[in-house]
C-alpha cells in the first residue's frame, strides 16, 4: 500500500517529464472461463495482431523434461481437430499475414498478424489451438528432429553458444532457471505421447492464458467474435504448477572454467537480482544502463575505449518473473588474459557501489528511459505483447503506460544501495570461457 | 442520442450472444470481409544549393525524428588496403575538429539519441525536443571528422581480434567465402579485409576517402518522422547548407560471372556440428525491373520467408534437416547475387544439398503452380502492407525512386505490377536466375563431412580453404636440406651450444607453478647427471615429490609414496639429459620433420617424435630462432583423451644457456603456469638431498 502512494507522488513530480509520451488505450476483461482479453485499438495501419501468450515456460517443467514447453510451442503449429498437419502457416500467409511463436522461461507466445479483414481467422485459428489441439506421431518426431537443428543452430554451432546455458546452470541451483528454454537434447529424446498431453491440458487451458488484439479492428465486434471462439472452451481443472522455491542469495562466489572452440577468453560474471517489478529491480536495471547502454557508458569507455582490453563488454538485467540476474561480459582482445577482463569489470562494478553517480549522470539514465519508452510502442504486434506482459506478470496492464514513472523515481542513493546489496562478491557467479583444443581436433 | 442507440445495439448483440450460445462452425475457416484499402504514406522532397536532395517524411505518432545522410556512390576497389573504406565510414564519429569520440558518446546518450556512421551514410535518431542538439553533433560528425590516429590503431586492433575470433564463426565465414567466390577480389564486393590489409591502411587512406566521397551533390538527406516540411527546410539549411559540393568521380566494374559449372568448396571447422551450406553465384539483376519483381516471387516460392516455402517444406518440415532453409536473390545495380541454404546436421549435409539443388531445377523445369503462384502473391502483398507500419518504409521507397531512377508511381502500382506476375514470367525469370549447374557450393563445417561433397562439383573435387578464403594446407613443406636432425641440432645451437651443454653437470631451478587462483612453490636439482629431486609445496605441504638417487627413485603425492618403475626411471633420465634432442635414438623416440606451420604468427618447424609404444607427442622449433616454442601431446585414450600443450616463453640467458623462464601448459580448459625465479648452473648440492629410503 504504502509503495503504491509514493509511486502516485512520484507521477505527479515527473508528469511533466513524460507529458509527450503516448498513452496507449486499451480495453480488457475476463471471459467466464478465466481468458482474459486485452483489446488496443489503433487504425493508423489496416493490420491487426491477434495474440496469445499463455503463462508456461521452461520454469514450469521438470528435471528430466527440459525443453518441453518450447518443444510443445513447435507441436502446436501442427494442426487441431480443424485444422490439417502443417495448415496453420498456410491460413496465414495465404491471407497475407505473418506468424510465429517463441518460448521463454516463463511464458509462451503465439501471434499473427494479420491483414484487418482477416482478425476472425486468427481468432478462429488460436482458439483451436487452444481448443483443440491435434498431434501425431509424425509431427513428434519431425519438430523433435527440428528443435535439436534449432540449438544445434542457435547454441552448439555459435561462437560462444554455451554462455547463457552455463550462466544459468552455475547461477541456479534450486530453482528451474537453471536450465535454458531449448533444454536438452536428451530429455527431448525421453519425452513421451502422454507427457504431451498432459503438459497440454494442464497449461493450454484459457484460465492460464492472456488473448490480446492489436490494431485496426472495432473493439465491440471483436468482443463478440471472442466470445464466439474462446467462450465455449471449458476451464481448466488441474491445478497449474509453478515453481516455489526461492533461489538462495549471497550464498559464496562461485567460479568455473569453461572449454570453447573459440579462440579468444570471454568472461561473464552473473549477479543474482530482485524479481522484476519489485522496487529495486528499477534501480538495478538502471544500473545496468549505467554500465552498458551507449559508447560512454561505463563498461565500454573503460574496457574498450580507454584499457582497450575488451573487443566488446555489457551488463545487461536478465529479467525474469521470478528473480532473474545481472549478466556482465566481457570478450578479451587478442593477447590479453581473461583475469584482466575481469579485473577491468570489477573496477567499475566496485566504483558503482562506493560512489554516488553524478547528476549528470542520472539525467541521462532517465533521458534514455524516456527514448526506450516511446520506442518500444511502435508496432501494433509490439504493444500487444506489452500488454500481455504487464498484465500476466504484474496483473497491471496500464503499466504500459505507468512502469516509466518507477524508473523516473530512482535516486541515486537507490542506485548505491543496490549496487551495494546485489553486487556483492558472494551473490555471484564468474566463469571463464577459454579455448579447448580438445574440443578441436 | 446518437450514442446511446449504438450502446443498445451493441448490448443486445452481446445478450443474444450470450443467451443464444451459437453453435460455432470450427470445421472450416471464417470469411473475410472486404480487403482493406492498402495506402502508401507520403512523402516530400526538395534540393538544397549544393546539391544535397532532402526527403520528409511525416508521421507524427511518436515525438521522434530520424535523420540519415545517404550517399549514393560506386563502391570502391581498396585492393591491397582492403577494409580501409569501411575503417574511414566507422570512425567518422571517433573524433572531430573540436571534439573527441569521448566528448560525441557522452552528448549522444545524454539525449538517449542514436548515431550511427558507414562509408556510405551517418544515421541518426532523436526525439523531437532534442532535435537542435542532435543535429549540431550530426553535421558536426559529417563535415569535421578527424580520424585521430588512436583511434585508428585502436581500431585496427580490434579489427585483427575480431579476425580471430570469425574463425570459429561458421555463419560469418560461409558468407565471407560466399562474397570472395561470387565476386572475386578484384570487384569491391568480393575484397576482404586481412591482417595484413589492415597493416597496410594509413590515416591518409581514411582522410583521402572521406575527402573524395562525402559529397552533398551525391546524397540524400532522410528525415522521417514527428517533423512537418517547414521544420525541415529550417533545419536542412542551418545544419547541412556549410557542406561543400564536389566533384565525386564514379567507378565501373566488370561484370562477375557464375561459374561454368559447379564448385565445391569446403571450409573445416574443428568441432563443427553443423554444416552450414551456401549455394550461391552472382547474378546481374538491377533493382525496380520487372526481372526484380518475377525474381522476387520466385524467391518466395523457393525459400524467401515464412513456412510454406519449397525448401522450408522439404528441408524443414518433411525432412526434418534443419531448423529453417532459405534463399535470396538479390537485385543490385552494380551486381546482384543468389543464395539457398541451410545449417544442417553433419550426417545430411550431402542430402541437404541434393534437395536444395532439386528444388532448384525443379524451377527451371515445371511451371510453378497456380495456387501456389496465388500463395506467394498474398504473402508478398500482406508483407508489403505489414512493411507499411513503419515510416521508415516510405522513406526507402522514395529513396530507391530516387537512386535507381524508377517511375514516381512505381511503390504505388507496385501491388497491380506483382499481381500480373504469370507463371509464364516467373519460369522465365527462374531459367535466368536460377543456375543448379553453375554454381559456388560452399560448405562450412566439420572435416569429417568433406569426403562426401565431390560429388557435387564438376571436377569432382573439393577446394579446401581456410576462413580467410586461402587454399587450406595442412603444412608447408620443409626447404632442402632441412631434416629432422638439423632442427634438433639447431635448436641445441640456438639454446647454448653442445660444449656448453656438455659442462653443465648439474642445475637448481626454483620457481612458482599457479593454477587459477592456486600458487605453489616448486623446486628441481640434478645432480652429477644422475640423481634428481623435484618438489611442489603448497606452504609448508609438500604437494608431490620425485626422487631418484641414481638407480632408484620414488614419486610422492600428498605423501603417498610409489616406487618409480623403469617407465619412471625413463622419463627421469630423460629429463636430466640436456641433450637429450640429440640422444632420441637412446630413448627409442623417431623424429620425424613434418613441415612448416605457424604458431601465432611465426614459423615453426613441426617435428613429430614417435614413441616405440606407438604414442606421439610434436614439437615445434621457431623456424627463425630454433628455439622450441612448444610441446604438445595427447594423454589418456579415446574419449577421456586429453591434449596437453606446454608452451616455452620467455627465454633468457643464464650462464650462456637460454632456458625458458615461464612455461604454460594447458590440459584441457586447465592451466598451470611455471614461472621461474631462479635457475642455477652447476651449484653446490648435497648429497643428503637425493637419499631415496
Amino acid at each position: 500500500m504504502k509503495y503504491s502512494i509514493s509511486l502516485c507522488l512520484t507521477g505527479l513530480i515527473i508528469s511533466s517529464f513524460t507529458a509527450k509520451a503516448q498513452n496507449i488505450k486499451f480495453t480488457e476483461f475476463d471471459l467466464k472461463n478465466g481468458l482474459h482479453v486485452i483489446l488496443h485499438e489503433d487504425h493508423s495501419t489496416p493490420i491487426v495482431a491477434v495474440t496469445v501468450m499463455y503463462h508456461v515456460g521452461s520454469k514450469n517443467e521438470t528435471a528430466g523434461r527440459t525443453g518441453m514447453a518450447h518443444f510443445f510451442e513447435h507441436l502446436l503449429f501442427e494442426g487441431s481437430d480443424n485444422i490439417g498437419r502443417g495448415e496453420y502457416a498456410k491460413y496465414v500467409e495465404n491471407a497475407g499475414g505473418g506468424l510465429n511463436a517463441n518460448t521463454s522461461q516463463d511464458r509462451t507466445f503465439y501471434y499473427e498478424i494479420l491483414p484487418s479483414n482477416q482478425i476472425e481467422l486468427g481468432l478462429w485459428l488460436e482458439s483451436e489451438r487452444m481448443m483443440h489441439a491435434k498431434v501425431e506421431m509424425k509431427g513428434i518426431e519431425t519438430q523433435r528432429e527440428v528443435v535439436k537443428e534449432e540449438k544445434r543452430q542457435r547454441y552448439d554451432n555459435q561462437p560462444y553458444g554455451n554462455l547463457f546455458p552455463e550462466a544459468l546452470r552455475h547461477a541456479y541451483k534450486v530453482h528451474p532457471y537453471a536450465w535454458a528454454p531449448i533444454g536438452s537434447l536428451d530429455d527431448l529424446n525421453a519425452a513421451k505421447e502422454q507427457d504431451f498431453v498432459d503438459f497440454y491440458k494442464t497449461f493450454y487451458v484459457p484460465n492460464n492464458a492472456v488473448l490480446s488484439i492489436a490494431g485496426d479492428f472495432n473493439v465491440e465486434e471483436t468482443k463478440a467474435l471472442i466470445k464466439k471462439y474462446f467462450g465455449e472452451i471449458p476451464k481448466g481443472t488441474i491445478p497449474i504448477p509453478r515453481p516455489t522455491v526461492t533461489e538462495p542469495t549471497n550464498s559464496g562466489e562461485v567460479r568455473d572454467e569453461i572449454g570453447v572452440k573459440d579462440q579468444l577468453p570471454m568472461v561473464l560474471q552473473a549477479y543474482h537480482i530482485p524479481a522484476q517489478g519489485t522496487p529495486d529491480f528499477y534501480a538495478v536495471d538502471m544500473l545496468n544502463q549505467l554500465l552498458s547502454q551507449g559508447q560512454s557508458s561505463r563498461l565500454n569507455r573503460s574496457l574498450v575505449d580507454e584499457k582497450q582490453l575488451a573487443l566488446f563488454c555489457g551488463a545487461f538485467t536478465y529479467n525474469l518473473e521470478d528473480p532473474g540476474l545481472t549478466l556482465a561480459f566481457g570478450l578479451a582482445s587478442m593477447g590479453v588474459e581473461a583475469a584482466q577482463v575481469e579485473a577491468a569489470i570489477n573496477e567499475e562494478f566496485d566504483k558503482v557501489k562506493t560512489q554516488e553517480v553524478t547528476d549528470d549522470e542520472l539525467q541521462k539514465l532517465k533521458n534514455q528511459v524516456e527514448v526506450d519508452f516511446i520506442t518500444r510502442n511502435s508496432t501494433v504486434a509490439g504493444i500487444a505483447e506489452s500488454l500481455a506482459n504487464y498484465y500476466m506478470y504484474f496483473g497491471d496492464t496500464n503499466l504500459i503506460n505507468t512502469e516509466i514513472q518507477r524508473y523516473m523515481a530512482v535516486t541515486k542513493v537507490d542506485l548505491l544501495n543496490v549496487a551495494k546489496k546485489y553486487y556483492a562478491t558472494d551473490n555471484r557467479v564468474v566463469l571463464y570461457f577459454l579455448h579447448d583444443p580438445n574440443l578441436v581436433k | 442520442m446518437k450514442r446511446f442507440t449504438y450502446i443498445a445495439f451493441v448490448m443486445t448483440a452481446i445478450i443474444i450472444a450470450a443467451c443464444k450460445a451459437p453453435k460455432v462452425d470450427r470445421s472450416k475457416a471464417p470469411i473475410a470481409g472486404p480487403a482493406p484499402k492498402i495506402q502508401i504514406g507520403q512523402y516530400q522532397m526538395f534540393t538544397m544549393d549544393n546539391g544535397l536532395k532532402v526527403i520528409v517524411v511525416e508521421n507524427h505518432k511518436l515525438p521522434r525524428v530520424s535523420y540519415s545522410i545517404n550517399l549514393d556512390i560506386d563502391p570502391v576497389l581498396e585492393g591491397t588496403k582492403a577494409g580501409y573504406v569501411s575503417m574511414a565510414g566507422d570512425l567518422m564519429a571517433n573524433g572531430t575538429a573540436t571534439k573527441s569520440k569521448a566528448q560525441i558518446d557522452e552528448n549522444v546518450d545524454f539525449m538517449g539519441a542514436s548515431l550511427s556512421t558507414s562509408s556510405t551514410g551517418v544515421f541518426g535518431s532523436c526525439l523531437k525536443k532534442h532535435a537542435d542538439n542532435f543535429l549540431q553533433l550530426m553535421s558536426d560528425v559529417l563535415l569535421n571528422p578527424s580520424f585521430p590516429q588512436d583511434e585508428i590503431d585502436k581500431y585496427s586492433k580490434q579489427a585483427i581480434s575480431g579476425l580471430q575470433n570469425e574463425k570459429t564463426d561458421p555463419d560469418q565465414i560461409s558468407s565471407k567465402i560466399g562474397n570472395m567466390l561470387n565476386f572475386g577480389n578484384t570487384h569491391p564486393y568480393g575484397e576482404t579485409m586481412t591482417e595484413e590489409s589492415i597493416g597496410n591502411i594509413k590515416r591518409d587512406d581514411l582522410v583521402g576517402y572521406y575527402k573524395s566521397y562525402f559529397k552533398p551533390d551525391v546524397a540524400y538527406l532522410v528525415i522521417v518522422g514527428d517533423i512537418n516540411l517547414e521544420e525541415a527546410k529550417v533545419q536542412s539549411q542551418k545544419y547541412f547548407s556549410g557542406w561543400q559540393k564536389g566533384q565525386v568521380k564514379s567507378s565501373k566494374f566488370p561484370m562477375p560471372k557464375a561459374p561454368e559449372a559447379n564448385q565445391v568448396a569446403f571450409v573445416p571447422v574443428p568441432g563443427a556440428v553443423q554444416s552450414v551450406i551456401d549455394v550461391t553465384y552472382p547474378i546481374d539483376l538491377k533493382p525496380g525491373t520487372m526481372d526484380a519483381i518475377a525474381a522476387s516471387v520466385l524467391n518466395n516460392i523457393l525459400g524467401g520467408s515464412g513456412f510454406q516455402t519449397r525448401l522450408m517444406q522439404n528441408l524443414r518440415e518433411d525432412k526434418a534437416y534443419t531448423y529453417g532453409s532459405y534463399s535470396s536473390i538479390q537485385s543490385d545495380d552494380v551486381v546482384g547475387f543468389f543464395s539457398a541454404g541451410a545449417s544442417v546436421r553433419n550426417e545430411v549435409t550431402d542430402s541437404s544439398i541434393t534437395q536444395i539443388l532439386y528444388e532448384m531445377q525443379r524451377l527451371v523445369n515445371e511451371p510453378v503452380p497456380d495456387s501456389t503462384l496465388q500463395t506467394v502473391k498474398n504473402i508478398m502483398t500482406g508483407s508489403f502492407a505489414r512493411s507499411l507500419e513503419r515510416p521508415q518504409t516510405i522513406a526507402n521507397f522514395a529513396l530507391n525512386i530516387q537512386k535507381y531512377g524508377l517511375p514516381k508511381d512505381y511503390y504505388e502500382t507496385y501491388l497491380q505490377k506483382l499481381s500480373a506476375i504469370t507463371a509464364a514470367d516467373v519460369q522465365a525469370i527462374a531459367k535466368k536466375v536460377i543456375k543448379p549447374s553453375n554454381a559456388h557450393i560452399t560448405v562450412v563445417g566439420n572435416k569429417e563431412v568433406a569426403s562426401k561433397l565431390a560429388v557435387f562439383a564438376s571436377s569432382k573435387k573439393v577446394d579446401i580453404l581456410n576462413p580467410d578464403g586461402t587454399p587450406f594446407v595442412e603444412l608447408q613443406p620443409a626447404p632442402n636440406g632441412v631434416t629432422a636432425a638439423s632442427v634438433l641440432n639447431n635448436y641445441i645451437t640456438a639454446i647454448g651450444g653442445k660444449d656448453k651443454l656438455m659442462a653443465v653437470k648439474s642445475f637448481e631451478q626454483q620457481g612458482k607453478m599457479s593454477m587459477g587462483p592456486m600458487s605453489f612453490d616448486m623446486n628441481v636439482k640434478m645432480k652429477d647427471n644422475a640423481k634428481y629431486a623435484v618438489n611442489v609445496m603448497m606452504g609448508d605441504m609438500a604437494v608431490m615429490e620425485r626422487k631418484f638417487n641414481g638407480t632408484k627413485g620414488y614419486v610422492s603425492q600428498m605423501g603417498q609414496k610409489q616406487p618409480m618403475e623403469q617407465g619412471d626411471i625413463d622419463d627421469v633420465k630423460r629429463e636430466m639429459d640436456l641433450l637429450a634432442e640429440l640422444h632420441y635414438d637412446q630413448y627409442k623416440i623417431t623424429p620425424v620433420l613434418k613441415g612448416i606451420d605457424k604458431l601465432d604468427g611465426e614459423d615453426v618447424y613441426v617435428v613429430e617424435l614417435m614413441n616405440a609404444d606407438g604414442t606421439s607427442s610434436t614439437d615445434y622449433f621457431s623456424v627463425a630462432s630454433g628455439l622450441k616454442l612448444k610441446t604438445s601431446s595427447t594423454e589418456g585414450e579415446g574419449e577421456e583423451s586429453v591434449t596437453v600443450e606446454t608452451i616455452y616463453q620467455n627465454y633468457k640467458d643464464v650462464e650462456g644457456i637460454k632456458v625458458p623462464m615461464q612455461i604454460q601448459q594447458n590440459a584441457g580448459p586447465q592451466q598451470f603456469i611455471i614461472t621461474i625465479d631462479q635457475y642455477k648452473i652447476n651449484p653446490k648440492l648435497e648429497d643428503k638431498i637425493f637419499v631415496v629410503e
